[in-house]
């Protein structure tokens, strides 16, 4: 059907919904339900409304004032106007048909939601996902499920990003600089988009001109880039801060193919990781974890995974096994284990081959130099051989970054290749070779950019001014450019240093695609017209192109990015994908499935052997080694204007809204600081000041500090928020190494309190998260969880009809923290800053509790989601006075806020401490046009109100109409909650406990599964399921009388 | 009956008594007592503008926060209410078991009552979310429904409890001084007085009829107020023990509660009588050594009572084997292991409470103005604490660790706690220039009580 | 006893003059007449010939009502007018009504008690008429109100002196 979130002519329309109309299935209105009193009605006004709602979205019209933002209120107005606002506002722009998912009703009601299939890139990872709109605004971001590559998993950053779509620190307009003599100081003035256009295509001319981007994951970006090129002869360099290079090396080096490998954790029986956090903040997390929870599900073949960390990562927290190690020893390990395969087990067909052995046998009795037990050691180099085939090796990241980078990925590939997994786990033609930045690219143009070289620079989509090292001395190279052009979509620090900010839509605002990994192509469709004026990069370049009248036909043919979109997916995609489609039946199709394609299989390849000889034997490392590691939240730091994702805690250490520098406990005692001394850093000369994290489990010598922080000029939420670890990246031999330098460290009789969401890490040996090794459940089964006998005196109320139950497998929860943004963004759920969560008023309606087991010296950690329980003998209903929360007879723990008088009792008595108080008046914190961010379909809750989970009623009362509706009964799995869609793990599974056949009471019945503080008898409607560790131990490595520290 | 010494001294005769009694409501305020006046304004003004505060920008500029959702408010609520309970008992209690030395304390010490209720009641009002809203804990029919109140919440139990409470106890302390404002009139020289004075006695006249009346409805109501002021304080303590809190769970809290609060009170009714003794020298002859000695024995009685419950509630957490109990009170103590973050707290209690009134084991510190009144100072102080360790310590550990957290203090606890002392100062302060501080009518039967010629009554 | 009737009073210093005297006057066959003191005189009762309080009758009857209006209120609101299931209890939890109801009882009982005593003694009353002011602090009364029967002012008057009466005057109304 026809959709004009962007411009549109309106004949053109008039007939389609003509067309659709005569089409549509009359609907017959049972007067029983209706979603409105205007339908129950029928009344024309409504339907009428009804009609053009769809064709209209709540858009201003490009020449009115850009800077006040929209009441709710006036949308329904808006709808009206917007029919003549759409001809009026643009003619002259042609249609651009966007299709809503096809699992949807097919015409848009008020109040029903449309989901568009788009593409979320957020450099490193394309996800596939459902944008949900309602009169035309996103407002939740969910994973689409039938995308190959993602299948429906998402990340905290991808759900969040739809706050980045409202961010008031937008531009809202394009923006030149005036400069000094000496570019130190600027004065911004507003421009408007002709005559900027005008100077840039005049500039351009000149030649001598360079497009910065981050990676292109887009090929028809990319096609009009490198036309742009063609007709300026433009140097294309792409850079971002996680450039995946070492990866590339090392696969061009050993197999010749220049691309990042498709890595199948779902084939995986073994896996190794040399600290890539591929449950967390490498590459693609959301896949990764959608695929090794796969491995998890069915403990009868439930995989391995072995971790050598040098920070505390996501992984390593889920790992069986995990080694704390320091960067200089990544190396070590990864060679050991070939050593130990290799020359002492005499495995593999290298076994023989001397030249290997001579290079191997550098790296002899590695176990004893790392201080790791050697039985380990061995069994993990025995695990990945009995696994052949089926086992992985990976390492990357930051974390990795070392001065030996490349070596390690050699090493990695070694391993892959002798224990057979490449081209089965290890993809070599399914990898994404569209992950082509590069630093030394990027050093190379700073070069020239100092000579003088670059006349003309325009960046997009990447921010060397913030998260490249100053000592790279970009800063200085680019005030030696003529003319600076950014697309940035905020006056960020780049933007500071650009003569031209032509602001860049976001990118659910324009047209794109995405080649997911090789083979797979996904769509990005608009899923709002632009909310100010600004316009897309694509469309940027071929103006300039346009107006130059330089460059291939193609690029200068269309008036709008999407026409080239469009026209390249016929010459370019459709050939190859087509299938024998029409084009137009193949268009629809992508459209309304978010891709096209399937990844193609890939075959082992020929490992070159002399790559083995670049590996030399590093000598070994003491003193304090520096760790850059992204964080969940922020990654790289781009999106870091987003509150969300500050006040989300990190899922290990359970800090948010700043970073710091993780030490381990023996070194804090060493060095005599507590949590919040302050430190200082010098890393070749470099000083930074960070407050210090004591972090269990870490390497003696380790200094881990997460980048994305300390932004300067990104918006109100991120400036100043930590400090800049990028800094302490350095310049070496025309690369940029991250991790593992040396490092000193001074302590300051300073203090800086960090806020913590949880502040205590042991479970006091009280049955909270259930966990056992593998070999304990299957001698035990169900007895590895201690039950307790529970009696009542009376039979309690019956629950006819539907009894909702969620059920959450602690076995498959990575912590992720996907859920806890999901729920927020679903539940308008207020972010309160640090202030506030330092005096523990975080309104989290979900919280990952993470407890550490094991010795404070090396724990290992479980993580539990932790929302209301929905208790069936609710001790928070008891209590209120007012029947504010009562029980509904469908089994939920009701919240009734407008009854609420805030005593807070229950509060007090939930074992569970899960709801959250309206300490102040939040809502009114919420800026435009930020507010448009929030779901109508959940109360705002005011000033003095408790508040808590709901089970997401909202979709119930949806699903419910829905079923009635078209006359049927509900199904398992109708209802999903904004946590359990969010999960990549799917670890969390929500229904009906009166349906004896639906998912939740499979699992409830299940051997693993037991109820929070079940001897308490509140009776949840939630239950978890047992962690299993598949460390090959007996008797979990938690004993329960360890006690974790307590900060 | 034990020969006991006289309870009233100086040989006073009635025309004596009245005179004695009514001189501060009619003679000019001395400079002391516009001293303190004009500081316990001050701070009532103060007081005030806290709550202004907190009631325009919410309960989050106190430190209660998530785990601890109840804070100084609740705190003080209940210190100030176990306060109010030794004027009750004594003026209902005492009346009941015919403790003739009660009558020279009686109508200050529910004079205490009243203010100590009244400057508790506002506490539950102000500490909700929405305190506009609070009349809706009472069940009155509305256009909801109706929707009623829930009558399983200890909240609501407090709703009945405490505004009856207060009902009852202001009524009473009315009736008793009804004789004495008629007094006050016969006396008074300047009309207005008479026609204050004269409204406030309601006309009372005093013949045998209305006395036989009055003294039976002064039984009756002693009879009602005993269950009721026990009633109260169960009531409050139920507040913790239905939850299921470990640290708040134990049945052992009705008595525990009714004992402390018995304590803090007897010891508030010391701090204020010693005051007023200084104050108004003339009313030594009539609240005695002897009374104040009296009063320091129960003090020292239920000190040992509520130590006992301290260690009881030890004693069943370890022998309950729930270790949500032992944890919470192994953490009370700070015992290592446990956070003990609030351990201080705890052992101030514990001293103040237990191990100071064991002084009053002597004769001469039973005796001894400073020393009583020092003791009675610090038993206020552990009473407050007491409930601070019931409240915050039991919040911030409980079940689940990931939920502990600690209570954040703030500015603006400190400034309601102290300013609630400027509003219940204020009152007491007005009281004793505005009514007569000793009962006229009932101190004059007891004046031959002691004396040699008759003896007992 | 009715307002405005005018009698004699006499004036005594000592609790055990007035007693005396009360009890001779009884004696002589008067049955209105009342005593005054400033506070409850032991035994003035039977002096004067005072029947037993009813009021704790009223305490009863009404803290009765006080309780079963308790019982009413909490069953009816939870269990009839809209039944609620809160915290998995049954609609009724008669335990945790229990606290409520007995509040109700005492409220009820301790007010109405007060009320039953303004009845009994005509409270408030504006004004009273006062025979002496001292009779609220050291002084004590008897009065015969001139409707008693055999009341005869002269004989009164030299009752009373003999019995120690300090004063005795004539009330034009009291």
């Amino acid at each position: 059907m026809s959709d004009t979130h962007s411009h549109h002519d309106h004949d053109h329309d008039e007939q389609e919904l003509a067309a659709k109309k005569a089409a549509r299935p009359k609907i017959e209105h049972d007067n029983k339900f209706w979603l409105s009193l205007d339908q129950y009605q029928q009344n024309p006004e409504f339907k009428k409304l009804a009609e053009t709602e769809f064709l209209s979205s709540p858009l201003k019209e490009e020449d009115d004032s850009a800077n006040e933002g929209w009441a709710r209120r006036e949308f329904l107005k808006l709808m009206g106007a917007s029919l003549a606002m759409a001809t009026a506002g643009c003619i002259r722009r042609p249609v651009e048909k966007i299709i809503p998912y096809n699992k949807q009703p097919e015409e848009v009601v008020l109040g029903v939601p449309n989901f568009y299939t788009t593409t979320y890139f957020d450099g490193s990872e394309a996800i596939g996902v459902l944008v949900k709109t309602r009169e035309g605004r996103p407002l939740k971001i969910e994973g689409n499920p039938s995308h190959p590559i993602s299948q429906g998993g998402t990340t905290a950053r991808a759900q969040a990003s739809l706050l980045g779509l409202y961010d008031p620190d937008r531009l809202r307009a394009p923006k030149k600089n005036l400069f000094n003599e000496k570019r130190s100081n600027k004065d911004g003035i507003g421009i408007s988009w002709d005559d900027m256009d005008k100077n840039i295509s005049e500039q351009l001319k000149k030649g001598a001109v360079v497009v910065l981007t981050g990676a292109l994951t887009s090929p028809a970006t990319r096609s009009v880039v490198s036309e742009f090129g063609q007709a300026f002869g433009a140097e294309h360099v792409a850079w971002e801060p996680f450039t995946h290079e070492e990866i590339r090396e090392g696969q061009k080096s050993c197999y010749g193919d220049d691309l990042v490998p498709g890595y199948r954790f779902d084939r995986a029986q073994m896996i190794v990781s040399l600290d890539a956090d591929f449950l967390g903040a490498w590459l693609t997390p959301a896949t990764f974890t959608k695929q090794f929870s796969k491995t998890r599900k069915d403990l009868g073949k439930m995989s391995r995974l072995v971790m050598f960390d040098s920070s505390y990562s996501l992984t390593g927290a889920n790992a069986d096994i995990r080694v704390r190690i320091k960067p200089s020893q990544q190396l070590d390990v990864a060679m050991g284990l070939a050593h130990e395969i290799v020359v002492n087990k005499g495995r593999s067909s290298y076994a023989g081959n001397s030249n290997a052995k001579s290079v191997l046998s550098a790296f002899a009795g590695t176990a004893k130099k790392l201080g790791i037990e050697e039985e380990l050691f061995k069994r993990i180099a025995d695990d990945l051989w009995e696994n052949k085939g089926q086992s992985l090796v990976v390492a990357g990241g930051l974390q990795t970054l070392t001065a030996d980078a490349v070596e390690l990925q050699i090493a990695v590939n070694f391993l892959n290749s002798i224990l057979e997994n490449d081209g089965k786990t290890v993809e070599g033609r399914s990898g994404n070779s569209s992950l082509k930045s590069s630093n030394k690219e990027l050093l190379a143009l700073i070069k020239n950019m100092e000579q003088g070289k670059v006349k003309t620079l325009i960046i997009h989509r990447t921010n060397p001014m913030y998260a490249l090292s100053s000592s790279a001395g970009f800063a200085e190279a680019i005030k030696k450019v003529e003319m600076v052009i950014t697309t940035s979509e905020r006056d960020d620090e780049v933007a500071q240093a650009a003569h031209y900010v032509a602001p860049d839509n976001h990118p659910m605002e324009t047209w794109s695609d995405a080649e997911v990994t090789a083979g797979v192509f996904g769509l990005q469709q608009p899923t709002i017209r632009p909310m100010y004026d600004t316009r897309s990069f694509q469309l940027s370049l071929m103006t300039w192109a346009f107006l130059a009248n330089k460059g291939p036909k193609r690029l200068l043919a269309y008036e709008t990015f999407f026409d080239y979109l469009k026209n390249y997916w016929k010459e370019e995609i459709h050939p190859k994908q087509g299938r024998g489609q029409s084009f137009d039946d193949f268009w629809n199709q992508a459209l309304q499935e978010g891709f096209v394609g399937e990844s193609v299989n890939s075959s082992a390849r020929s490992f070159r052997a002399e790559a083995l000889n670049q590996v030399k034997k590093s000598k070994d490392k003491t003193g304090y080694e520096l760790v850059l590691y992204p964080t969940i939240q922020l990654g790289d730091g781009s999106n870091n204007n987003i509150a969300w994702l500050h006040e989300l805690p990190d899922p290990v250490t359970k800090v948010c809204w700043d970073n710091y520098v993780c030490v381990s406990l023996a070194t804090s005692q060493k060095l005599k600081i507590k949590n919040g001394s302050v430190v200082q850093l010098t890393v070749n000369n470099k000083k930074i000041d960070l407050p210090v994290h004591i972090q269990p489990g870490l390497h003696d010598e380790v200094l881990a500090v997460a980048i994305g922080y300390g932004r300067t000029h990104v918006g109100r939420v991120g400036n100043g928020v930590g400090q800049n670890s990028y800094e302490l990246a350095s310049v070496s031999n025309g690369n940029l190494v991250y991790s593992g330098q040396e490092t000193q460290v001074t302590v300051l009789n300073k203090t800086y309190k960090l806020a913590q969401t949880q502040e205590h890490h042991s479970m006091e040996g009280r049955q909270i998260v259930v966990e056992a090794t593998l070999k304990d459940y299957e001698k035990k089964k169900e007895h590895i969880i201690h039950r307790h006998p529970i009696w009542s005196i009376w039979s309690g109320h019956a629950y006819n009809g539907n009894k909702w139950a969620m059920a959450v497998d602690l076995n498959s929860c990575t912590g992720c923290s996907a859920c806890v943004v999901a729920c927020q963004a679903e539940n308008n759920i207020p972010v309160v800053g640090k202030k506030y969560v330092m005096q523990g008023r975080e309104m989290h309606w979900i919280r990952i509790d993470r407890y550490y087991t094991g010795t404070p010296e090396n724990p290992s950690a479980v993580f539990q989601p932790l929302m209301c329980q929905h208790c069936d003998n609710a001790p928070c209903e008891t209590v209120c006075p007012v029947l504010a929360t009562v029980h509904t007879d469908d089994g939920l723990n009701a919240m009734v806020y407008n009854r609420c008088v805030g005593t807070r009792y229950c509060s007090n008595n939930c074992p569970y401490k899960v709801r959250r108080f309206n300490w102040f008046n939040y809502v009114k914190k919420i800026e435009k046009p930020l507010h448009l961010a929030l779901n109508p379909e959940v109360t705002v809750r005011m000033r003095g109100v408790m508040e808590k989970c709901t089970f997401c009623v909202q979709r119930i009362k949806e699903a419910k109409n829905e079923a009635r509706i078209d006359s049927r009964p509900l199904k398992d799995g109708d209802i999903k909650t904004a946590c359990q869609t969010a999960c990549p793990a799917e670890a969390i599974v929500f229904g009906d406990m009166n349906d004896s056949e639906s998912r939740v009471s499979k699992m409830f019945k299940h051997e693993r599964s037991y109820a929070l503080l079940e001897e308490w008898n509140a009776a949840p409607s939630v239950r978890y399921l047992a962690k299993i560790r598949n460390n090959g131990k007996e008797s979990a490595s938690s004993d329960p009388e360890s006690k974790g520290g307590h900060s | 009956m034990i020969k006991r010494n006289q309870l009233i001294i100086g040989n006073k005769s009635f025309k004596d008594i009245t005179d004695d009694i009514c001189a501060p409501v009619e003679r000019f305020p001395s400079k002391g007592w516009v001293g303190l006046f004009l500081g316990a304004k001050t701070l009532l003004i103060f007081y005030i503008f806290v709550l202004g505060m907190v009631l325009a920008n919410g309960m989050g500029l106190l430190g209660v926060n998530h785990p601890v959702a109840w804070g100084t408010m609740i705190i003080t609520f209940v210190f100030w209410i176990g306060i109010g309970h030794a004027g009750t008992l004594i003026s209902a209690i005492l009346f009941l078991f015919r403790q003739k030395w009660r009558t020279s304390v009686a109508r200050t010490a529910e004079a205490m009552t009243v203010f100590a209720v009244m400057t508790a009641g506002l506490f539950p009002l102000l500490h909700t979310g929405r305190p506009w809203l609070d009349f809706w804990l009472f069940p009155y029919p509305n256009q909801r429904g109706p929707l009623w109140v829930n009558f399983r919440s200890p909240l609501l139990w407090d709703v009945f409890a405490v505004s009856t409470y207060a009902t009852v106890s202001m009524v009473f302390w009315y009736i008793g001084l009804v004789p004495d404002f008629a007094t006050i009139k016969d006396r008074a020289k300047n009309k207005v007085r008479r026609m204050v004075y004269g409204a406030l006695s309601l006309g009372w006249k005093g013949t045998a009829r209305n006395w036989s009346h009055y003294e039976m409805l002064y039984l009756l109501l002693a009879g009602l107020s005993a269950p009721l002021v026990l009633s109260v304080h169960t009531i409050v303590s139920f507040d913790f023990s239905v939850a299921g809190l470990p640290g708040w769970h134990t049945t052992i809290f009705p008595p525990y509660f009714v004992a402390g609060a018995i304590f803090s009170g007897f010891a508030m009714v010391i701090t204020l009588m010693t005051l007023v003794r200084i104050g108004f020298p003339q009313f030594k002859d009539y609240i005695t050594i002897d009374h104040m000695e009296v009063m320091n024995k129960i003090i020292m009685t239920t000190g040992m009572m509520v130590g006992y419950a301290y260690a009881s509630e030890f004693f069943v957490a370890w022998y309950s084997g729930n270790p949500y109990e032992r944890y919470a009170f192994l953490n009370r103590a700070g015992v290592p292991g446990t956070s003990g973050d609030y351990a201080w707290s705890y052992w101030i209690m514990v001293t103040c409470n237990v191990i100071i009134p064991q002084l009053f084991w002597f004769k001469w510190a039973r005796r001894n103005i400073p020393t009583m009144f020092i003791v009675s100072i610090f038993v206020n102080i552990g009473m407050w604490f007491e409930r601070f360790v019931i409240t915050v310590t039991s919040l911030h550990n409980d079940f689940l660790p990931s939920n502990w957290g600690n209570y954040a203090w703030s500015f603006w606890d400190g400034a309601v706690l102290f300013g609630s002392f400027g509003m219940f100062l204020t009152l007491f302060l007005l009281y004793l220039r505005l009514v007569p501080a000793i009962s006229i009518a009932e101190i004059k039967p007891v004046l031959d009580v002691g004396k040699d010629k008759k003896g007992g009554h | 006893m009715a307002r405005g009737i005018g009698g004699i009073a006499a004036i005594f210093l000592e609790e055990h003059a007035v007693l005396e005297a009360a009890r001779k006057t009884k004696s002589e066959g008067f049955t209105k007449f009342d005593a005054i003191s400033p506070y409850p005189i032991h035994g003035m009762e039977e002096a004067c010939d005072i029947k037993r309080s009813w009021i704790p009758y009223v305490t009863f009857v009404t803290g009765t009502i006080g309780l079963v209006s308790g019982l009413l209120l909490t069953w009816w609101t939870s269990a009839v007018s809209w039944p609620i299931n809160v915290g998995g209890k049954p609609f009724f939890s008669l335990p945790a009504f229990i606290p409520i109801i007995f509040e109700l009882t005492i409220l009820f009982a301790a007010l109405s008690s007060v009320g039953a005593l303004f009845y009994a003694c005509g409270l408030p009353k504006i004004d009273p008429p006062v025979i002496d002011p001292d009779l609220t602090s050291h002084k004590f009364a008897i009065f015969v109100p001139e409707n008693d029967t055999g009341y005869d002012v002269a004989k009164l008057e030299r009752m009373f002196k003999d019995l120690g009466a300090v004063e005795v005057k004539k009330v034009a109304e009291y």
